[in-house]
């Protein structure tokens, strides 16, 4: 056998988030363990606080999470056209329209029936929305939480924050009661703990990539944030972080960059387009890696075991799109400096208004402000029915080779 | 007859009325939505003023999929801003809420956002709306300069109490198979409520008598959705042989419905009130407003109902399937007619309502 044989082209995406997948497949398992067990499983929206259902002993699913799965693996179609059947318009969040299409036609899937809807109205009112007819399809009882607007960091410490700390002490009961359970202060400690350290380990693998050549990119940082979603507060969860941050550091010191010519450092803000997901690699094939995204650090927050209920609190209030523009754009500011951000991807994502809507006025303070020039573009991030994907790599190769003539 | 004559003007040029406050040297502020509790800009001695649609250029600040109807409001509050000393948005859907974003970094009065709870059933909801409208009552105070005590509340409450009496009064006439005021009519009259002095709306509706005369259609028809300023959407149900019993609409039965009950506490009577008034589409409980429509269509004998949709309008198009469900188990048809522009689709929008009302006919 010959030995000369090519040296195969570094693979770009870290071993660690290879490991992604395998988790997801337990993570479904387990519910289905959990329901053949006759213990309750919670459908929830993405912000809502994990770490108390766990100590409960109730399961989380976020259909969010199963919206971007089906729309990544191509079987999205189906659970959109029959929510659409049942007369859901089109123009309506296209992770919702799977969800209710899912529940529509018999809940075959990985997402066992859920006991329970859990919502905390944060990232968008569509959640309000979402769950409520939810709830009317399936019968399932329902919480719906609010978590005002930040409109300051003040909020974080007056009445704002006590009505998100008593409508968590409202979950508690509504729990204990339906199913019979009992909070375990200890077992709430421990997953704040748990919690706190993941996000901790996320937010440090995430700095990392201020360091040129960037470790770490779009590919990696979109799946990685999956152990935060739905299992925060897990042991599992910290041993990924763990993992995955060493193997940055790793490249780091080896100085081994996502790819092998780095010449643009972008930001990327939206939800990743889950069924055109090869974007970002047609990005880095013209030189440019995304070193960050508000959406990847959006699932980390510190949180303080000796307050649990408070520091969940805070968190559920200060979901990125929670907090009010100014500090958004506040932050930004320091991103870009500290990152050392060359342009700016803004997904223009027909399923997300909260998301998109002031996203112009942003783009005009990225430019006019902060100097930097930003690409918008429109499509949807679960329904592939909404994109043009000729159109969408035609301005992408406008837009960098305006940022090779600056 | 007189009045309807200028309501009917007020309607086409709201602007209008705007300049006359400004000539008057009346503060005006702008506010968005039904659950803005009115009571508490009168009381601070300002001008309340509901800013429409109307105009309909939809703003270039906001991408394409965003509802028409916000977005041109959001251009009309940028075009007119001078004619304004402030603004009170209130968070009810997304495009709202990313109004207020947008207004923060684009005009330069005094800004407010009041934070609704969604939840209105919730006890807890009670406590938070209090503290909200007590941010409202100290925003107002700082940023113009005055004092806002019980008493000012207590008189502004009786004042909008007085414009609601009138207004529901006038409705009721079509209950019970009545057919004596005409919708188009009808929904000018509230309009003009939200932008004139409530001591001159009372004064000319006193002054008036309604009830006198029919429209052309017989078929009674109930009206769902949002906030209508095109009341174009109306005369062409009527047009079309359908006479406007009942609605629920921000712009109609929404906005006068319930009234404040007196008492000591002039802010938690209007918390209660904000709280517990006709449900809102952003709002839960869904299943409260299922049955408010139910009954609303009961009581006012309608033999089907038009949900008027804003495209991208996220409250109404999910509502929309359950409506539909709840009222075909109720034996009453419904129709969903969605638009951009009423303007440039009303012949669109007079062929499906056509053609429902005839399928209503005998
Ligand atoms: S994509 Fe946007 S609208 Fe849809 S559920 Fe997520 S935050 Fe809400
Ligand atoms: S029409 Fe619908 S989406 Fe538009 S502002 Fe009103 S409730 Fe919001």
């Amino acid at each position: 056998m010959k030995l000369n044989s090519r040296k195969k082209k570094r693979s770009r995406v870290l071993q660690t988030t290879r490991k992604i997948g395998e988790l997801i497949v337990n993570y479904f398992s387990k519910a289905w363990d959990v329901k053949t067990q006759d213990k309750p499983v919670a459908w929830i929206t993405v912000f809502t606080p994990v770490e108390l259902l766990y100590a409960l002993d109730v399961y989380p699913i976020a259909p969010e999470h199963f919206g971007a799965l089906c729309s990544a693996r191509g079987t999205i179609l189906d659970y959109l056209k029959e929510a659409e059947k049942e007369g859901y318009s089109q123009d309506l969040c296209s992770y919702s329209r799977c969800c209710l299409g899912y529940a529509l036609s018999g809940l075959n899937g990985p997402m066992p029936a859920p006991d329970m809807l859990v919502t905390f109205r944060n990232a968008c009112d569509v959640y309000v929305k979402w769950w409520q007819s939810l709830h009317i399809h399936l019968g399932t009882p329902m919480f719906i939480g609010e978590a005002p607007y930040v409109l300051t960091y003040d909020d974080l410490n007056n009445y704002v924050l006590d009505y998100v700390v008593k409508q968590l002490e409202q979950l508690i009961e509504l729990t204990q009661n339906k199913f019979g359970v009992k909070l375990d202060m200890e077992k709430l400690v421990n997953a704040v703990n748990l919690s706190d350290k993941a996000s901790e380990l996320w937010l440090q693998t995430l700095k990392l990539r201020r360091v040129r050549p960037c470790p770490l990119g779009g590919r990696d940082s979109a799946s990685d944030i999956f152990p935060l979603v739905v299992m925060q507060g897990t042991e599992e969860a910290v041993e990924f972080y763990d993992e995955l941050l060493a193997e940055v550091r790793d490249r780091v010191k080896r100085k081994e960059g996502v790819i092998e010519k780095e010449e643009f450092r972008l930001m990327f803000d939206g939800i990743w387009l889950w069924h055109a997901f090869d974007i970002i690699k047609y990005f880095e094939d013209k030189g440019a890696v995304f070193v960050h995204e508000p959406y990847s650090e959006a699932w980390a927050f510190r949180l303080d075991s000796s307050k649990p209920l408070e520091s969940i609190a805070r968190k559920v209030l200060s979901m990125g799109l929670n907090t009010d523009i100014d500090l958004r754009m506040e932050k930004f500011a320091d991103t870009i400096e500290d990152y050392h951000i060359d342009g700016a991807i803004l997904f223009s994502n027909r399923s997300c208004k909260s998301w998109s809507a002031p996203q112009l006025v942003t783009a005009e303070t990225l430019n006019n402000q902060l100097n930097i020039p930003y690409l918008m573009f429109e499509g949807d991030m679960a329904d592939p029915r909404q994109y043009s994907e000729a159109q969408v790599k035609g301005r992408i190769d406008a837009f960098m080779e305006m940022l090779s003539e600056s | 007859m007189q009045i309807q004559r200028k309501m009917r003007e007020f309607s086409r040029d709201p602007t209008s009325l705007l300049r006359r406050h400004n000539d008057g040297e009346a503060k005006v502020v702008g506010y968005m939505c039904s659950g803005i509790p009115e009571e508490i800009i009168i009381a601070a001695g300002l001008q309340p003023y509901r800013i429409s649609n109307i105009g309909e250029h939809t703003s270039s600040l906001t991408p394409s999929f965003i509802c028409p109807f916000a977005s041109a409001v959001l251009e009309n509050i940028l075009r007119l801003e001078d004619l304004f000393q402030g603004f009170i948005v209130a968070h009810t859907c997304d495009p709202m809420w990313r109004i207020f974003d947008i207004l923060k970094k684009k005009v330069n009065k005094p800004l407010f956002f009041l934070r609704v709870p969604h939840n209105t059933k919730n006890e807890l909801s009670f406590d938070f709306m209090r503290m909200e409208f007590r941010r409202l009552k100290m925003f107002l105070e700082r940023n113009f300069v005055t004092e806002i005590n019980n008493n000012s509340l207590q008189s502004a409450i009786e004042l909008c109490n007085h414009t609601r009496d009138l207004l529901r009064n006038i409705y009721l006439l079509n209950r019970n198979n009545e057919y004596k005021v005409k919708a188009s009519d009808y929904f000018s009259l509230v309009l003009a409520s939200a932008w004139m002095s409530k001591q001159e709306f009372n004064a000319l509706v006193e002054a008036s008598e309604f009830g006198s005369g029919k429209g052309q259609g017989n078929i009674r028809l109930h009206v769902n959705g949002t906030a209508i300023y095109d009341l174009n959407l109306i005369t062409v149900i009527e047009d079309s042989g359908g006479f406007v019993v009942s609605d629920d609409l921000c712009t109609g039965s929404r906005y006068f419905w319930d009234n404040v009950e007196p008492s000591q506490d002039p802010l938690s009577a209007l918390t209660s009130r904000y709280l517990t008034r006709t449900p809102c589409p952003a709002q839960n409980p869904l299943d409260d407003r299922l049955r408010y429509l139910s009954d609303m269509v009961a009581s006012f004998n309608a033999r089907g109902v038009i949900t008027y949709a804003e495209k991208f309008c996220d409250p109404i198009l999910y509502d929309f399937v359950h409506i539909r469900n709840k009222l075909a188990s109720d034996g009453i048809p419904s129709l969903l007619v969605d638009y951009e522009s009423p303007t440039q689709e009303i012949n669109r929008i007079r062929n499906r309502v056509e053609a429902f009302i005839e399928t209503l006919g005998d």
